[in-house]
């Protein structure tokens, strides 16, 4: 769930796509208080939310041959916000969340005003990129608690039988 | 991937699945009916290119399995990127390998035997062209008279605005296709409203009565 979107950016503003992957994994109880109002106006539907698969591809190691993973619910919509100059939001979020969905698209149009950019920034980014990062500790403690230590005896350097040779 | 504006985009239907099938049973009506001019009512916010009537319908019609080809003034505009948003259809630049293809008022049409006219064995391999006009007449005497299948004897209709302003022409082509048979391509002529098809059963019996 860590993506490459996700190297710090050192303070300068998210790009688009980085914004959009920070939005498609934000959780509805972070996103729905920080849009205050705008979570419910009624939306202008390009594309109403819509359920389907994605085949997810992997590659061994990262640099392997490409593989079928499996198949994963998204939802996807597509909107127009009447008061931000008639910005598209789009989002693409893992699941079957209509609403959270619309709320994430919601959320991409409004960052699309320069203007709220920098509020939104602070209300609901970066609250959702610290969540993130906590659940992203909290399964690596847990990966850790299993991690399993193989101590072996190193052999120094030049080998016990040599050294008995020499003696 | 290519990306696309989407800020001066409209939507489709607002209700996907009863807006295109009405549209669909409009084109059925069409269809079963040639020569008979049919109304197709929709809700669509459709783009600034192209004929109203026509965009609803490739709407209804379209899926991402399909490939489509635009005539020059519509590819490149608002109604492609609108097609491609809303049905994900896959637009081609040969006329030779589209299903379907569209071609805007005052543009020139390919010859019809230029676009897929099926097999012996696959006939229903054939494209579908919608062909924007500027409007019909029907039960004229300047028109056309019209026979075959789905029709009660005869229909008159006037096509006006078609492609190349040259009706003689364009029913010269039409006989062609027809003399294909089972091969061939089907038509709907398309005005801003309304659509009239013309399945490729349908003969012209009087090519050279309509003027321009």
């Amino acid at each position: 769930m860590f993506h490459a979107f996700d190297t710090k950016t050192d303070g300068r503003a998210l790009d688009r796509a980085q914004w959009m992957a920070v939005l498609a994994r934000a959780p509805l109880a972070l996103i729905e208080p920080a849009l205050g109002a705008h979570a419910h106006a009624e939306p202008r539907w390009l594309r109403a939310p819509e359920t389907g698969l994605v085949m997810v591809q992997g590659r061994a190691g990262g640099t392997g041959e490409r593989f079928n993973v499996g198949e994963v619910t998204v939802t996807r919509c597509a909107l127009r916000l009447a008061d931000v100059g008639g910005a598209v939001g789009v989002a693409y979020v893992l699941g079957r969340s209509h609403r959270q969905a619309q709320l994430a698209a919601v959320a991409d149009a409004l960052m699309q005003d320069p203007e709220r950019q920098a509020a939104l920034n602070a209300q609901l980014l970066v609250p959702v990129q610290r969540h993130l990062a906590e659940q992203r500790a909290q399964r690596h403690a847990r990966a850790q608690s299993s991690k399993v230590e193989f101590f072996t005896v190193a052999r120094e350097s030049g080998g016990a039988d040599e050294e008995e040779g020499e003696e | 991937m290519n990306t696309q504006d989407l800020s001066k985009l409209g939507a489709g239907f607002s209700e996907a699945a009863i807006g295109s099938q009405s549209v669909f049973r409009a084109a059925l009506q069409a269809l079963s009916y040639p020569g008979r001019v049919t109304a197709l009512p929709h809700d669509a916010q459709t783009p600034s290119h192209g004929h109203s009537a026509s965009a609803a319908l490739l709407l209804a019609l379209l899926d991402p399995d399909c490939t489509l080809w635009l005539s020059p003034a519509l590819a490149g505009s608002d109604a492609a990127a609108w097609l491609r948003f809303h049905t994900g259809c896959v637009l081609v630049d040969a006329a030779a390998d589209a299903q379907f293809a569209w071609v805007a008022q005052g543009d020139e049409c390919p010859p019809l035997e230029d676009f897929a006219m099926g097999s012996e064995t696959y006939p229903d391999q054939s494209a579908t062209c919608v062909i924007d006009v500027e409007a019909f007449e029907s039960g004229t005497s300047r028109g056309w008279t019209l026979r075959g299948p789905g029709i009660a004897g005869s229909t008159a209709l006037a096509v006006h605005g078609l492609p190349g302003n040259d009706p003689a022409a364009f029913a010269a082509q039409w006989s062609a296709n027809n003399a294909a048979f089972p091969r061939g391509v089907d038509l709907f002529l398309v005005a801003p409203r309304e659509i009239v098809g013309l399945p490729r059963t349908t003969r012209i019996d009087n090519p050279t009565t309509m003027e321009a």
